[in-house]
Formats: structure tokens, sequence, C-alpha cells
């Protein structure tokens, strides 16, 4: 791919900045994301404090893993050394990065939902906390129990009659990272 | 755009592209970003279903293997996402900021022209008015935002005040957090 290359020079006439990545580059480029905070490793340090204790603390628990993908911890200038470094900027405006909604905890939660006299529709929600693919996951159950299944929200699954029991089980059974004390049964729940 | 984005509110609809719609848009992005030629077939294969996602505010986004990878407001021109950008960064010029902007972009502030021609900074002058450019910053490796020009290089320079670039879509926006399978 010699043409991408050629190209990436060009974009940047004056050369010195991203002289990290010119030698021989292959695509697409391989970015290690935080898994803490989802930028690149690089950008933690401007994420708020709260945010920044949970990537340092990752970092040390998967320091060989990084090392392992040449990543220079210290280069990543995040400690609070730096803090002192961040004080000093001054310019006029809010500067402050807004960390991510945390999200609910992970939690899946099951309910029943009475549908007319007698019968029930079951609700699922909590999956997407697991990242769990929801279309997947609605087409496994409709499988598995043999009833119309349906993703009808953010992170919900409908499905067509009461299967609060056997979905507990599948759901475990399917799932290696979900275990007992994830599942919420709420029982019987008005719309 | 993006700054106050959320999956469950802002998002209308998201339909699968006829094949035609699919060839319009190929052609689009490639006399648009013409550097994404030659890897437009990895990101995009010939036979991957593409979607359009349909956003409040006339914003699309375009979801091909499930992931999102190119979006537009309105007649605007597309824009890769930053994800696709940080696999592929030739895709488009660079413009850099210092090192002191870097907080400020990532809160969603678009970019002032101090923050451009300041020591740390770098100005690619070849931009055009309105181009779709990659934004770097001091020091760091990987893009963190997308942005608009919205004066020439030169108008930077010259009159280093005000709004330089639009910031379109940055590192930790409601884009960047969009999960693109449903
Ligand atoms: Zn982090």
């Amino acid at each position: 791919m010699s043409d991408g290359e050629a190209s990436c020079e060009v974009a940047d006439p004056q050369e010195s900045v991203p002289s990290k990545e010119t030698p021989a580059i292959s695509y697409p480029v391989k970015v290690l994301y935080c898994p803490e905070c989802s930028l690149p490793l690089e950008y933690c340090e401007f994420m708020p404090d709260a945010v920044q204790q949970r990537c340092r603390a990752w970092r040390e628990k998967n320091q060989d893993l990084l090392s392992q993908e040449g990543v220079d911890i210290a280069a990543l200038n995040l400690d609070d050394s730096d803090s002192a470094n961040k004080k000093r900027q001054k310019r006029g405006g809010r500067g402050n990065v807004k960390a991510k909604q945390k999200k609910e905890p992970d939690v899946v939660k099951l309910a029943r939902i009475p549908r007319g006299k007698r019968k029930f529709v079951t609700r699922v929600t909590g999956l997407a906390t697991f990242d769990i693919n929801l279309k997947k996951a609605s087409k496994l159950f409709a499988q598995k129990f043999s009833c119309g299944s349906s993703v009808s929200g953010d992170d919900e699954i409908i499905i067509q009659g009461d299967v609060t029991d056997d979905l507990i089980d599948l759901i475990l059974e399917t799932w290696n990272e979900i275990d007992e004390d994830h599942i919420e049964d709420l029982g019987e729940v008005k719309r | 755009m993006f700054k106050k984005f959320d999956e469950s509110e802002n998002i209308s609809s998201t339909n699968q592209l006829k094949s035609s719609v699919q060839r319009q848009i190929r052609n689009k992005i490639i006399e648009q970003m013409p550097e994404i030629e030659p890897f437009l077939a990895d990101i995009w294969p010939k036979k991957e279903n593409a979607k359009i996602i349909k956003c409040h505010d006339h914003i699309e986004i375009l979801s091909i293997s499930e992931e999102c990878q190119f979006f537009k407001q309105r007649d605007g021109p597309w824009f890769p996402t930053i994800k696709l950008l940080h696999k592929y960064p030739c895709i488009l010029p660079k413009q850099q900021v210092d090192r002191g902007a870097i907080k400020f972009v990532l809160s969603g502030a678009n970019i002032m022209c101090p923050g451009l021609t300041s020591k740390g900074a770098k100005l690619d002058e070849d931009c055009k008015l309105n181009q779709v450019i990659a934004l770097y910053a001091e020091d760091k490796t990987h893009a963190l935002a997308i942005g608009l020009m919205k004066m020439t290089p030169q108008d930077i320079i010259k009159v280093n005040k005000g709004i330089g670039i639009e910031t379109v879509h940055y590192l930790n926006d409601g884009l960047w957090h969009l999960r693109a399978v449903r």
C-alpha cells in the first residue's frame, strides 16, 4: 500500500510531528483504548480525577499487557505530578471534561408483565450492560422457548409468555460473565 | 454536534440502504476524501450491508458492519467517525492544537485561533475553507476530534482571533459512545 504511505506524508508537510507513526504503517492502525474511560490511553490524563483513578488502577493491573503491546507507560504521564502542570494552564471558558455517565450497575432484571387476564410477557433488561448483543440474545430466546421475542428498547427484550424460570437457567448457561447474583427477578410488575 | 447526544433520545429510525443509494454515498465519500479510496474496500466491503441511522437535527449516521463509520448533517459533507479515523489516519488533512487546548476540545469547544498558532500547534496552510480535517494535539499520536475549517489558515494566522475550526465530533462525545448494533 505505498499509496497510503505517500499520502500520509503529503497530508503533513511539516513532517516532524507524526514521525512516530511513519515507519511502515500497516492498516488499519490498531489503537489501544482505555477500558475505563474509553479514550486512547494517551488521553486518560484529561479525564476527571475520579475516572483517572480507575484508569490508573487498570494500568497497574495490566502492565504486562501494555508492555506486550509496546506501550511506554511513563510517556502517558498519568500521575499526580502532572496535576501541578495542569493547574498552570489558564484560559477562558470552562474546560472540564465530563465523565461519561456511569451506567447502571450491572444487573439483569427479569419481570413478568400481565397481558390480558391470564397471559404474560417477560421483560429482560440489563443485558446490554454486559455487552451482549441484544438482537442475538433475543433470537436465542425465541428459539429456545419457541415463542416470539423482540428487542423493544435501548436495553430491553420482551419475550412472549411467562418464561422467567427457564430464562434464568438459560442466561446462566449462555453467558459465563453473568452469575446468579447478577440476576434479579422482579416478579409480576405492571407495565 | 454530539455534545448532548443520547442514544435513547436522539435517534429516530434505522434503515437498510438500497444498493443504488449505497453506490451514491460511496462515490460522494471518495470524491470528498480521495485518500480513502485504497481503504474503502476494507472499510466498506461490497457485500456488506450499510444502515443509515437517522437522528434528530437532520443528522445521519452510516453504520457498516455494525459500527458507526461515517456521519453527516443535512446536505453537509460526510465525516468519518474518530474510531474510523484512528484506523486510517491518512484519510484527512491534519491540524494540530497545543496541549493547553486539549481539555477544551474534549469538552466540546470549538478551536480558537490562538490554539492553532501558538507554540506546540501546527497549522497546515494548504487547507481550504470548510474542509473536513482531523484534529491532533501536541505530543499526542492519535486524533482527538474531527473538525471543519471555519477560517482559511491564512486568516487564522493574520486575525488570530475567534473560531478557526468548528469541532464536529470529539473523543468522549455522544457519537463516540454510540453503539451501532441495532
Ligand atoms: Zn482511561
